[in-house]
């Protein structure tokens, strides 16, 4: 049976699929209708209103480390506050999923309009060195399969994994045949607090004793956590590629501006990454060799292009549309004068 | 059986704390008290925050977490509701959970989360050095108040009884019966229970205030807080007890 649903509800329904038990979260716009779907789930998942961005994300990594699947969403100036907890989830090893409903900042910028601008801030946004998974559907049904994708992610990987949607995904209304997706579950990979004497610590550690001072255990022990990642994240390599046997340039574009896009599949090959971090390196790097020339279609100042520049080593263009309006024409427009 | 030996990871002694500190004088209370009311270890959780005081949970020899920086409230709060099973003790110090975590204290509080925290209140940020806390004394010299803390210190009772249903118990790292007493109440209260402990720092703040060793510390708070056993009303500022209230029909 189809029921047309938003975004943002199938990310609440996805979660409870894969078995979440465990949200927090504190209000924002566009990302509070996946809170106020889950409250009605209290009860029989535990439900936390909290004070704030930074409590939510904690109480979640508490949750976590408690044996429940968990999960806190938010948009953009939440998603900075969140950032503390998320470098701590890395440390401790804390599976769980953080949504980033992303609008049009800095700052409180332009609620609710949809943006792209958090890309890097899902990458880079907490502090010291760490490899993020990050998710970024483009449909209500995918929102339905990569938060559920998202959760199986990080039991594998024992890390935060990040799902990013923008308040138009988030609000957009379609109709999903929610019982013909499946997604299989990847069973619990933490065992929860209680019956051991583990230390879980956001300090360097090993096998729960603090290492402060030692440089080569860092290196070691880091150069290990990147590699276990990476190994889960190949897994998980999704993407989308709409090759155009007589184009000479690729477009490439992720989330809702790849659905914006659509239609120049008539003129142009479109490649769309879902998993895009870590980027998709090897992929990209085979299917961008075939393009004369790349542009990358994105609804911030040039972010992703920046990071495909940097794996490339080559120059890409690039298409901003800013400011949380995009239409067809205007991308259009902006394509023909970098041609 | 088990001993307060039992609680203790012994491989992780000595501890980063210096000599003369009071934070081990209240850890070792707590496992007494563990010992005394025979606490499973395979259902107690330690959490902590940043800070001296928040390297206590890893000398605990159970599952414990070393959160970030004021966030020890939160963490416990997502374990404890997980998991209601669990005993989830908070021990940190009064940096962690009254300044940078205080956001966290009202609203735990609020919400009666059944945590026991347990505040190491040395007035002082001791690991980084002695700068100002929220509950440093006015007038007192810091590395940051060097012409005297121009601020009141945080009335955490005030705070912490403002909720309907409470628990704040005020004890110090000298009165060690009534520390236990007040850790094992704590320890049985269904609810949110916050034990202060008023505590010292010799290192990083006692000697900047003249005292010689920890010692003397220890002695001034002998000498500051006596012990009301049935407080009528709120605890006057050198009387240490417990200020309670089940509030069942709120």
């Amino acid at each position: 049976m189809k029921r047309l649903i938003m975004g943002n509800e199938a990310v609440a329904m996805g979660a409870l699929e894969a078995g979440m038990t465990f949200f927090a979260a504190y209000p924002i716009t566009p990302a509070s209708e996946i809170m106020h779907f889950l409250a009605k789930e209290e009860g029989r998942i535990v439900f936390m209103h909290a004070e704030d961005e930074i409590a939510s994300m904690h109480m979640a990594i508490g949750g976590s480390l408690a044996g429940s699947r968990s999960m806190t969403s938010t948009s953009g100036p939440g998603m900075s506050l969140k950032q503390e907890g998320i470098g701590l989830a890395h440390m401790m090893g804390v599976p769980m999923v953080v949504i980033n409903v992303m609008r049009v900042g800095p700052s409180t910028g332009m609620p609710t309009l949809p943006s792209q601008g958090d890309i890097l801030q899902a990458r880079y946004g907490s502090h010291g060195d760490y490899n993020p998974i990050v998710f970024y559907p483009a449909s209500v049904s995918e929102c339905y399969v990569y938060i559920q994708q998202a959760f199986n992610a990080a039991e594998e990987s024992r890390t935060p994994v990040i799902l990013l949607l923008d308040g138009f995904l988030a609000h957009l209304a379609e109709t999903v045949d929610l019982r013909s997706i499946r997604v299989p579950r990847k069973k619990r990979t933490l065992p929860p607090l209680g019956k051991g004497t583990r230390h879980f610590t956001g300090l360097l550690s090993k096998d729960g004793i603090p290492q402060t001072k030692d440089t080569e255990y860092y290196r070691k022990w880091y150069a290990g956590y990147k590699k276990r990642v990476e190994r889960v994240a190949d897994k998980y390599a999704y993407d989308s590629y709409l090759p155009h046997p007589d184009s000479e340039t690729l477009l490439i574009a992720y989330g809702i501006t790849s659905r914006v896009i659509r239609p120049l599949r008539k003129e142009y090959s479109i490649y769309r990454p879902i998993r895009i971090f870590p980027v998709l390196e090897e992929r990209i790097r085979d299917i961008t060799s075939r393009y004369k020339r790349i542009i990358v279609v994105e609804m911030n100042d040039g972010q992703y292009r920046g990071e495909l520049q940097k794996i490339l080593r080559r120059d890409i263009l690039g298409v901003s549309i800013l400011g949380g309006t995009i239409n067809l024409r205007e991308v259009k427009a902006k394509i023909n004068e970098l041609l | 059986m088990n001993s307060y030996k039992d609680y203790v990871k012994w491989d992780r002694m000595p501890t980063t704390w210096c000599g003369g500190c009071s934070i081990g004088m209240v850890f070792k209370q707590l496992t007494f008290t563990l010992e005394q009311i025979q606490m499973p270890k395979e259902r107690l959780v330690v959490v902590s925050g940043i800070g001296c005081s928040g390297r206590a949970a890893g000398y605990f020899d159970v599952d414990s977490v070393h959160t970030t920086h004021g966030r020890a409230l939160p963490v416990a709060e997502g374990i404890k509701r997980a998991n209601p099973e669990l005993n989830v003790v908070v021990f940190s110090g009064d940096g962690d959970l009254t300044g940078i975590g205080g956001n966290h204290l009202i609203h735990t509080s609020r919400r009666d989360t059944d945590l026991t925290v347990i505040c190491i209140n040395n007035e002082i940020y001791g690991m980084t050095g002695g700068q100002m806390a929220p509950t440093t004394k006015r007038g007192a010299v810091t590395l940051t108040s060097a012409a005297g803390n121009a601020y009141y210190p945080l009335n955490l009772q005030g705070l912490l009884t403002s909720v309907p249903r409470h628990f704040y118990a005020r004890s110090s790292a000298y009165r060690i019966n009534h520390l236990q007493k007040c850790i094992k109440e704590g320890l049985g209260w269904k609810g949110f229970a916050f034990i202060d402990v008023i505590s010292f720092c010799i290192e990083n703040n006692g000697r900047r205030l003249g005292y010689k060793n920890g010692f003397e510390m220890l002695d001034k708070l002998k000498a500051d807080f006596k012990i009301n056993t049935d407080p009528s009303g709120p605890l006057a500022a050198n009387e240490l007890g417990i200020i309670q209230n089940e509030n069942q029909k709120s």
